[in-house]
């Protein structure tokens, strides 16, 4: 089954009751309540490829979790239409349902007053998974997130780490092809995220599963996301390649390199200005708009320079973003 | 169909109650001095007069005792396993409930269903000894015995859909404590868990009649004892059918428009 997921023109409207400051504002709202309409998506459309992961950004109250929701089923659109391995979530929730795994954040789909076993125990029943599947299953994910270690042990008695590698796990054991992870690291510690970042990454490249992920984490879409689809306010704002992202939003690259020829004459360079020289020690830096990435400067540096020794500094992902959102608002 | 293969998911509250052995004890321990407290009570009330209101000194104390071991039937503690939904409401985690192939409602049935038949089991092991004491009396016969169970599965049905329509309520409401409490202060009440219906005014067992509470332990209880005669079996048992109708159908109704709420906030 395709595990791609089609995002075509997607609203969804709220409407809520506008609450008025004061004792006289609270009477008047309560005998004539007045109600705004909020659009917390609007008009987004976007595809995602099977087998591929796409970061799904934003700032606070961007309207990520909205359209997760839509996608996973549990909302309906106001407008506008989508398609999860080939089924519209909202409309056939149970068979979509078989399809997808999903996380949300810190809130556990595990029995709390139960061993973590005897929760998959219930959704293997719940997925009506075959017994052998579930344990070859069980102990896939075991070797990945080391679950055996306490999953005899009570879900109220969990870590955080511990409980949200048991909610990955529950989330996936009926081996869904597209999976929902709505902030799924937040409030983890650095050695959990690393190996929640691994599962998902295998998850990803040997089992073709098609991961939507929401994070704040930029460590987190730099070593997961190929693409990104930046929304704010709503609306689409970005699609891309971290590539394209950061050519638009971060060249502030710098080459530090170290010449073996301490008085090298130094010719130009297509789109790449000499920052700084002391001695040996090179700086260069984008020159203009048509500057190349910096992995192309760095090439450029090397073939035309013998160095012996070279770095490179590049704006992080969070500054990009940070650019990325300014510009989304200012836009 | 996802519910038969689901029909495990009965097990998650009778489990939960497993793994936290205090619980047990705490149940076993307010059972067995609950039960001491109201044989001692209504001996002692009996003491000095015969038959009040229809009923003798070995019926109501029978009566008052079952009452009470009737109460561990839903008495789990779904609170302590954050597995109310009052609780799934708060949390956020609801939306799981809406993310799986088997329905909310089903899987409430089946979970409920788990925690009916293991509170039966308490039930029964606590009738067992009470019978072997002498604290209850046994049926009057055989036919007495079965309308006694297919009345009390009538009366814990009607219970179910009672305790739903207060959960359902937490989706509108959020909270449900206040409705809890007056829901519960009534069963006790007006199901004959406090003092049996015959005791009160004619004005309030008329008035109760008008309510689903008397179908619930009152009417199988009666029939036990043998207050309510085997010849008004079946127009009793008809009433409690009826409830159970009128509640399935108001509580099938809360449900979708549960869903349409959920689906319209988004959990």
């Amino acid at each position: 089954m395709s595990g791609s997921i089609e995002v075509r023109g997607l609203t969804r409207t709220f409407h809520t009751t506008v609450r008025r400051p004061g004792f006289g504002g609270a009477l008047r709202s309560l005998v004539n309540p007045e109600r705004v309409a909020k659009q917390a998506v609007c008009d987004i459309t976007f595809d995602v490829a099977a087998g591929e992961l796409l970061a799904l950004l934003g700032p606070n109250g961007a309207g990520k979790s909205t359209t997760i929701k839509m996608l996973t089923g549990i909302l309906t659109p106001t407008s506008g239409e989508a398609r999860v391995a080939g089924v519209v979530p909202y409309r056939e929730r149970e068979r979509n349902a078989r399809n997808i795994g999903a996380v949300f954040g810190q809130r556990t789909q595990l029995w709390w007053d139960l061993p973590v076993r005897e929760s998959f125990a219930i959704l293997r029943d719940i997925y009506e998974v075959p017994n052998v599947e579930h344990a070859a299953r069980l102990r896939e994910f075991d070797d990945l997130l080391d679950l055996s270690s306490f999953w005899d042990t009570r879900v109220r008695h969990l870590s955080l780490g511990q409980r949200v590698r048991s909610d990955l796990a529950a989330a996936l054991l009926h081996d869904p092809p597209v999976v929902f992870l709505d902030e799924p690291t937040i409030g983890m510690d650095v050695v959990v995220k690393e190996q929640v970042r691994e599962f998902l990454r295998n998850q990803v490249e040997e089992r073709g599963r098609t991961v939507l992920l929401t994070t704040h984490d930029m460590t987190e879409v730099e070593r997961l996301a190929e693409r990104v689809v930046l929304i704010n306010h709503g609306r689409l704002v970005l699609d891309g390649t971290l590539g394209e992202i950061r050519r638009r939003f971060g060249s502030t690259w710098q080459v530090r390199a170290t010449l073996a020829d301490p008085h090298a004459v130094l010719g130009p360079l297509p789109g790449i200005a000499l920052v700084r020289r002391e001695g040996p020690q090179v700086v260069f830096g984008p020159d203009g708009s048509g500057a190349p990435t910096v992995h192309q400067a760095l090439k450029a540096v090397i073939e035309r320079y013998e160095v012996s020794d070279i770095a490179i500094d590049e704006a992080d992902l969070e500054d990009v973003m940070r650019a990325a959102y300014v510009h989304a608002e200012a836009g | 169909m996802t519910v038969l293969h689901a029909w495990r998911a009965g097990r998650v509250t009778p489990l939960g109650e497993l793994y936290a052995p205090p619980r047990m004890t705490a149940a076993l321990l307010r059972l067995t001095v609950q039960v001491v407290l109201v044989a001692s009570l209504w001996r002692g009330l009996y003491a000095q007069s015969g038959t009040t209101a229809g009923l003798g000194r070995e019926q109501a104390v029978t009566y008052a005792v079952m009452a009470v071991l009737a109460s561990r039937l839903r008495e789990l503690d779904q609170y302590a396993g954050r597995d109310t939904v009052q609780q799934h409401m708060h949390y956020g985690t609801i939306v799981y409930w809406y993310l799986r192939p088997l329905p909310p409602q089903h899987y409430y049935a089946l979970r409920a269903l788990g925690e009916q038949l293991y509170g039966l089991a308490w039930a029964l092991a606590g009738y067992l000894v009470c019978l072997v004491a002498g604290v209850v009396e046994p049926p009057g016969s055989a036919a007495v015995a079965g309308v006694f169970a297919l009345s009390l599965l009538l009366g814990q049905w009607v219970l179910h859909y009672v305790m739903l329509v207060i959960d359902q309520l937490c989706f509108w409401t959020l909270r449900n404590g206040a409705a809890l409490m007056i829901l519960l202060f009534a069963q006790n009440l007006l199901s004959g868990v406090f003092a049996p219906l015959w005791y009160f005014p004619d004005w309030f067992v008329t008035l109760s009649s008008f309510l689903p509470f008397q179908a619930t332990l009152s009417v199988p209880l009666s029939l036990y004892v043998g207050r309510i005669p085997l010849s008004d079996a079946p127009f009793q048992l008809g009433v409690q059918a009826g409830w159970l109708a009128v509640l399935a159908l108001l509580t099938r109704l809360l449900w979708r428009r549960a869903a349409r709420r959920v689906i319209a906030q988004g959990g």
